[in-house]
């Protein structure tokens, strides 16, 4: 398929005798919010940090843009155009969001061994951050320290960083995750916001969200793939009520 | 003007005027300790660039101001000696001529930098303090070792470098060297630290892990920073070997590394212009304590362990009310 | 061949006193995640404790149990006045607070005994030699020294193998939250490893008072080629410690001995002597540095 943007094969992983992922298959399409879901321990943030190259899978492929990436370090993945956001907000907490969101910037201008120019006076971060800034609302922060943004306006800031290299995979592991119902609307506009101009991988505990925001959906149960369609086949397959939504209610 | 400005100009006004007043009260004294004082503080100062923003705690420092003091040393040896340090593959003679000493001194403290540092950095955390204090320490039983060059007890220098349109065997003429020096190289890592590069070293410092997952190599930034930082200490050593017309294997003892880590902190780490007045504070101190008492460190030690438990920000950040660091 | 035998023991003997240094190091370092830099410092307490008491009894035992304990003692009450502050902080104030502590122990020392240094008697009994081999004599009291680390690493390796105690420590070393949630009363298990540490600091001191100079800043010397064990063997690992101590001992000690007639055989001899000089008292550095391309984390690193 041409429009394929990931292909996982037959992935495996295992932590002693537990199996983390076990034959893994997976098709991202191009365009789609592709949801990931599954109860806790299914192994879902395993299965990102071998997709994003913090872990090294056992055995099985990963391609992406027809590329097989399986033993490509982060960085390099990074580079190809797959950008994460951690379940932990990972930012540079001592830095204002502005030089946060100019460090995002910096990483897609090849060397930055620029020594005398303020950073803020090269072309590229001139015209991009106020448009970064802008594009996840954080633009009346842009001089604050980011350790005193609240818990949401961080995940913002994370989700904001994660975009500016225009990556063509976006990984967001539990994103909603800690924050209170008005971050989680706000956050779920933000992505939706997205939808069409990047394909978005979303792990996700919250099932409003995800059967809102998702275009399709895999249930991952003990590191196995047991079922992925369309929301609406999802919330009316019988063998993932049993497994997954019939626990939850 | 802003507290923080304000804080500045005093610090430069008081500087500058130093040997004029120093003339009027008749105290040459005032002079050499003010010398030592922007030396330490260059050092200092690069080493801030090092723990301030790269996060790179860097426990052998003095390495490099003993490189560079040394290459002044070796050079003045040969010189007076009338003897090539080289024949071969080039010849290389010694010289006193500080056009050519001091940015020698520079570039090869910046070599020894480079080589030490791309072994260290492959490390982090705890692993990456005691490397360098190893590798510091290698250096220093390196120059003990050096017969020719006076072993333990180190080579004596017959008079200072010479530099066109100074004698720097005037106290004021060096005061203003170590002066300027010390100015120019705060313009230049003030524009380092808010360059794009300097955003870079800042974010790596603040969460190395999340600089990588931006796809950003941070390794070359900080070799870079660190060789940056070794070949300024290395000019600091050179002046301090023109200061004190004397070079020894003890400027490399890890207790100067120490001492220079403790000016940072006393002065207020990640702040560039804090290291400066660590610097003088430390000095002042020591030289005061050392007036009433041989045992002075008796009363640094628990004064620096009550600085670190109780003193977060520093003393230029005290003075200049700026309590966030990086800034 | 005699020649090689001998200095293999006095590398061995090196490699004992640098094993108790960094066995306690290692683990301060692992458990804690502190780093102390003035562990040099009851190495010297434990010495210049151990001098005084030998001096006034002529009991070297009576001086073993003295330094031991002093330095054990002073270990304990740091951990609760200074270091027990630190464990949540950054390294660099962790560097710091210690080597203010190093310049109060060095100055506290010079003011209590003086800058002179002092000498230890080998203790009676241990102070002829034994013919290991026809013709290779060697002092009883190192022989003593390599016997009593030996014991030392046997107890190491039982506590940790065989008690509860023991166990709780390791399992700390390689997973710190694993320790609290077993419910360990981890204030009282910090001071516990730390006193330990300290207790073989001590020992070690109290060991090489017969054969160095006991002098202020001798901890710092050991300091730092501990630092190198630490480094080579990797951190919070004792079996780490036992190789790298070994290592560096032998590296050093064989270095030094034998570089000189090696080079000799190629340069002449000047440049030999002076080429070997630099080379040997550089060696174990350039060990470090090998190891570090090769294994960035150290010979054994410990998991987590």
């Amino acid at each position: 398929m041409a429009d394929t943007l990931l292909k996982v094969s037959r992935l495996h992983k295992s932590f002693g005798a537990v199996m983390a992922t076990n034959n893994l298959s997976l098709d991202i399409t191009r365009g789609h919010i592709h949801a990931l879901i599954g109860p806790n321990g299914a192994g879902k943030t395993t299965l990102v940090n071998q997709l994003s190259g913090d872990m090294q899978a056992d055995s099985g492929t990963i391609h992406f843009l027809s590329r097989d990436i399986t033993r490509l370090k982060s960085y390099r993945r990074a580079q190809m155009g797959i950008a994460r956001s951690f379940q932990i907000t990972h930012i540079f907490e001592n830095l204002t969001v502005a030089e946060n969101m100019g460090l995002a910037i910096c990483a897609g201008l090849g060397h930055n061994f620029k020594f005398w120019r303020h950073w803020r006076n090269t072309a590229a971060i001139k015209s991009e951050l106020p448009i970064a800034l802008e594009r996840v609302d954080l633009i009346h922060r842009a001089e604050l320290t980011a350790r005193h943004l609240s818990h949401g306006e961080k995940r913002q800031l994370e989700v904001g960083m994660a975009l500016v290299g225009k990556p063509e995979l976006l990984i967001l592991d539990e994103p909603m995750a800690g924050l209170g119902p008005g971050g989680t609307v706000e956050l779920a506009k933000l992505i939706k916001k997205q939808k069409g101009r990047v394909t978005i991988l979303l792990v996700e505990h919250d099932m409003d969200v995800v059967f809102s925001l998702a275009d399709r959906v895999t249930v991952l149960v003990y590191g196995e793939n047991i079922a992925t369609g369309s929301p609406e086949e999802i919330r009316n397959n019988p063998v993932v009520r049993k497994a997954y939504l019939g626990e939850g209610g | 003007m802003n507290r923080k400005q304000i804080t500045l100009w005093c610090g430069a006004i008081i500087l500058i005027l130093l040997p004029p007043f120093a003339l009027q009260t008749g105290s040459p004294y005032l002079l050499s300790l003010g010398s030592r004082i922007l030396i330490y503080a260059l050092a200092a100062v690069s080493l801030d660039l090092l723990l301030g923003y790269g996060a790179m705690i860097s426990l052998g420092h003095a390495a490099f101001v003993g490189v560079g003091a040394y290459t002044v040393g070796i050079l003045h040896f040969h010189s007076s000696a009338a003897e090539p340090v080289l024949t071969w593959p080039f010849l290389f003679t010694g010289s006193d001529n500080g056009l050519l000493v001091l940015p020698l001194a520079a570039l090869t403290a910046a070599f020894a930098a480079l080589i030490i540092g791309a072994l260290c950095l492959r490390t982090i955390g705890m692993h990456f303090i005691m490397i360098t204090l190893a590798f510091a320490q290698m250096l220093y039983y390196f120059f003990i070792s050096l017969e020719k060059y006076g072993g333990d007890d180190g080579l004596s220098l017959a008079a200072r470098n010479s530099l066109p349109g100074l004698d720097l065997g005037q106290g004021s003429h060096f005061y203003y060297l170590c002066l300027a020096a010390l100015f120019l190289f705060l313009f230049f890592a003030h524009k380092l630290v808010n360059s794009r590069f300097g955003l870079i070293i800042r974010g790596a410092g603040n969460n190395d892990r999340r600089i990588k997952g931006l796809g950003i190599h941070s390794y070359r930034y900080k070799l870079t920073t660190f060789v940056i930082a070794g070949g300024s200490a290395g000019l600091a050593g050179a002046l301090l070997a023109n200061q004190t017309e004397f070079v020894s294997p003890g400027l490399m003892h890890w207790t100067l590394s120490g001492e220079l880590m403790v000016m940072v902190l006393l002065g207020g780490l990640g702040t560039l212009f804090g290291p400066v007045l660590g610097a003088a504070v430390f000095l002042l101190l020591e030289e005061t304590l050392a007036m009433y008492t041989e045992h002075w460190m008796i009363y640094m030690g628990p004064f620096l362990v009550l600085t670190v438990i109780f003193a977060k920000h520093g003393l230029f950040g005290f003075l200049s009310g700026d309590k966030e660091k990086n800034g | 061949m005699l020649l090689i035998i001998e200095q293999l023991l006095n590398g061995l003997q090196l490699g004992i006193t640098l094993f108790l240094m960094s066995a306690g190091l290692t683990l301060v370092f692992g458990i804690m995640q502190i780093i102390n830099l003035a562990h040099g410092s009851f190495y010297m307490i434990g010495a210049y404790v151990a001098a005084t008491v030998a001096a006034y009894t002529g009991s070297f035992f009576l001086a073993m149990i003295a330094g031991v304990t002093a330095a054990a003692a002073t270990g304990c009450i740091v951990e609760m006045l200074v270091l027990r502050h630190l464990y949540k902080r950054e390294h660099l104030d962790q560097v710091l607070a210690t080597f203010g502590l190093i310049m109060f122990f060095n100055e506290l020392v010079r003011i209590v005994w003086g800058r002179q240094p002092l000498f230890m008697n080998v203790p009676d009994g241990l102070t002829a030699s034994i013919e290991l081999l026809p013709g290779l004599p060697y002092p009883t009291y190192r022989l003593a020294v390599i016997g009593i680390g030996f014991l030392v690493a046997v107890f190491l390796w039982l506590m940790f193998t065989k008690t509860r105690i023991g166990m709780q420590i390791r399992a700390g070393s390689t997973n710190r939250e694993m320790v609290g949630a077993l419910g360990v009363n981890i204030n009282l298990l910090y001071t516990l490893v730390f006193g330990l540490g300290t207790l073989l600091a001590g020992l070690a001191g109290v060991m090489a008072g017969p054969i160095l100079a006991v002098e202020p800043g001798m901890g710092e010397s050991i300091l730092i080629l501990t630092f190198v064990v630490i480094v080579i063997g990797g951190i919070g690992s004792i079996r780490g410690a036992v190789a790298g101590a070994l290592l560096v001992g032998m590296v050093d000690t064989l270095g030094r001995a034998f570089l000189p007639s090696i080079l000799r055989t190629v340069l002449s001899t000047a440049t030999a002597d002076s080429v070997a000089a630099s080379l040997s008292s550089m060696a174990i550095y350039i060990l470090m540095a090998a190891i570090l391309v090769w294994k960035p984390r150290g010979l054994f690193p410990a998991h987590g």
